[in-house]
């Protein structure tokens, strides 16, 4: 019993100590090499944040068993109308509430379509991956110079420090722990995962879950709207454009089942962003070629979920 | 006998009435802007090519879909199994007929090392198959150097193009899916697993060689799809951070539209027909000169009106009723 305890919790442990270990590999590759490891620090959390902020949202709709894979668009549509929301009246907290706003009526519109009209909501996400990219040219055809729309960097470059970003994704955080760990609506979804028939004689309405959950998310994304935006004020068609798909890495390299449930974890998002990013500058220190960095990127991704997943394989393939 | 007929007749109705629809939708639209739909032979290659390639897209994809096995690596498939054959292809000086045999056996070894590392590590398989495309983007691109494949000299290459051989391609890739699962025990073996997992293994089905089966048969005719997109331009680009994706998402509007006709035929029929209705719509966005993200709206649209409709179907079929029969009462 006490061995099945050990190995249970070292299983659970298995994404944290990655990010220990990838944590140490940098900094002992970085000193063999020279580099400025403050700066390669500054850099690995101003490229993961975003996705951090954005997958410890979508954390909620996976709890529910549910997949959103349009994140990375609606982080880019959201951006584009904060950025011309600012353009127009020139307040940062006009496009922080607009970036938030159009994000959580992205979901919100995710949800309904899911929800009132019985839709997969994969299904319906993919429909909205290609309505957003598609509205990210429209926005940057009518309102930018054709290929771009700008924030004036001059605007931003207060809010642009590693202080402001760890405020942003720690108090993000703690309301989405809270929310999770400590409502009866993280049980809830959990138990809506689990058990829908049980939970829905036990009056957990299903569409209510839908909707908390792609809302939390839609909160998450507007922030992460807003953060792109204070790093990159040049927003083009390439904008968030990799964070939908890191998104989905960054959760199940943290270790959160795909399946959702019981066994997910909110934290989950925060180690698999800094993990992901972590193995891509070490990727970048070895100078390999970009794809075959990807290779070694993808066999550890799967090592990883492998270790950490080793307790709940069953005799039949997995669906 | 006379009901047996129209039996047959509403059949045939229901299998035909979105193809037929649709063309004649596109066709109404077109002329209303002075274009002729099949102007030139272009025109037909365009639609054939259409066809083919989303048909073996839409086979691949619903052949683990539908058994519950998300593969995002299929667009990856298709990019790596083309890069490998256009550059045997164009070192060695083969044909295009070559070609597309090495397409098709690259892509059926990368199937089956996808389906290999899914049931040795046992992930689900979305995991696995994001891990995997990962995997094939970066060594197309390690391969190539970034750089991609180009052989728009190569005239015989670029000579595949035709009405006849995409026609070919089509009936080859239907009879070939149709056979393997209606007429063989691993196509039995798959229509069980398919509908009971647990009550087919333990009747003693064997579930791994099924399912590695499919991601091979899968790689296969991404293969194809691949050598299809290659000999079309002449040049295949890299795609990295899953880049590659993006080949997916054109299955998954014929393979519901086939999901419906499927009902009244076989559904390997209803894929076909959801392709030819995708690659109608395709042909009219492109000689209206749709922009292109007018084309991804509108199709994104359909697609959603299209789920509601197979979602709701009983509540508008009852709604109909509903006002019919107020209707009668009213008079």
């Amino acid at each position: 019993m006490k061995k099945k305890n050990v190995k249970k919790y070292i299983t659970t442990l298995t994404p944290l100590f990655g990010l220990l270990v990838l944590f140490a590999a940098f900094l002992i590759l970085g000193k063999m090499r020279d580099i400025n490891i403050s700066y390669g620090l500054k850099s690995i959390f101003n490229q993961s944040v975003v996705v951090a902020v954005v997958a410890t949202g979508a954390i909620f709709i996976y709890t529910l068993g549910s997949f959103d894979i349009s994140l990375g668009a609606s982080v880019a549509v959201s951006a584009l109308i904060g950025g011309m929301v600012y353009n127009k009246t020139g307040s940062l907290a006009a496009m922080l509430f607009v970036c938030v706003g159009v994000a959580v009526l992205v979901g919100l519109f995710n949800s309904v379509l899911a929800s009132v009209f019985n839709l997969p909501v994969f299904v319906t996400t993919i429909a909205m991956l290609s309505v957003l990219n598609a509205l990210v040219l429209v926005l940057i055809k009518i309102n930018g110079t054709g290929s771009e729309i700008a924030v004036p960097a001059a605007a931003v470059k207060a809010l642009n420090t590693t202080t402001f970003k760890i405020i942003v994704l720690v108090i993000y955080l703690l309301l989405c722990i809270f929310i999770f760990s400590f409502t009866k609506i993280g049980r809830m979804q959990k138990f809506q995962c689990c058990n829908p028939i049980c939970a829905k004689l036990s009056g957990i309405s299903e569409k209510k879950m839908a909707v908390i959950a792609f809302a939390m998310s839609g909160i998450g994304v507007g922030l992460g709207a807003f953060l792109s935006i204070v790093y990159a004020p040049t927003l083009t068609r390439n904008t968030a454009s990799s964070v939908g798909m890191n998104v989905i890495i960054a959760i199940v390299f943290g270790g959160m089942p795909v399946s959702g449930g019981a066994r997910s974890k909110i934290y989950a998002a925060v180690i698999g962003a800094f993990s992901m990013t972590l193995l891509s500058q070490i990727m970048v220190m070895f100078n390999l070629n970009s794809g075959i960095g990807q290779m070694v990127k993808a066999a550890i991704f799967i090592l990883v979920v492998f270790l950490a997943t080793s307790d709940q394989r069953g005799k039949m393939l997995p669906r | 006998m006379k009901t047996k007929g129209m039996e047959i007749f509403k059949r045939i109705v229901k299998i035909a009435v979105i193809p037929a629809g649709t063309l004649l939708l596109v066709f109404l639209l077109c002329s209303a802007n002075g274009v002729k739909l099949f102007e030139t032979e272009g025109n037909w290659i365009l639609f054939f090519r259409a066809t083919a390639s989303v048909m073996l897209t839409t086979f691949a994809l619903s052949l683990n879909l539908n058994s519950g096995r998300f593969d995002f690596s299929i667009g990856s498939i298709a990019l790596l199994s083309s890069v490998i054959s256009a550059s045997i292809c164009t070192s060695k000086g083969l044909p295009s007929a070559a070609m597309l045999v090495i397409s098709i056996v690259a892509g059926a070894v990368l199937g089956l090392l996808s389906g290999g590392i899914y049931v040795i590590v046992k992930l689900p398989p979305i995991i696995v198959s994001l891990g995997v495309a990962l995997f094939y983007e970066g060594l197309a691109f390690a391969v190539t150097n970034g750089y991609g494949v180009s052989f728009v000299a190569n005239k015989e290459l670029t000579s595949f193009p035709s009405v006849l051989h995409y026609a070919l391609v089509i009936l080859g890739g239907l009879f070939f899916f149709i056979f393997v699962f209606d007429y063989t025990q691993f196509g039995y073996d798959y229509k069980a697993l398919l509908s009971g997992q647990k009550v087919s293994v333990n009747m003693g089905i064997k579930e791994i060689p099924n399912a590695v089966g499919c991601y091979v048969i899968a790689g296969a005719l991404m293969g194809v799809v691949g050598f299809i997109s290659a000999t079309n331009t002449g040049t295949i680009q890299m795609a990295l951070n899953f880049g590659s994706i993006g080949v997916m998402f054109t299955a998954f509007l014929p393979m519901f539209i086939g999901g419906f006709i499927g009902r009244f035929c076989n559904e390997k029929i209803g894929y076909l027909l959801g392709a030819v209705t995708t690659a109608f719509i395709s042909l009219m966005y492109a000689r209206l000169n749709v922009d292109s993200s007018i084309q991804q709206i509108v199709t994104a649209l359909i697609l959603v009106v299209f789920l509601i409709y197979l979602n709701n179907e009983n509540k508008v079929i009852e709604l109909v009723m509903l006002k019919k029969h107020l209707k009668k009462k009213t008079k």
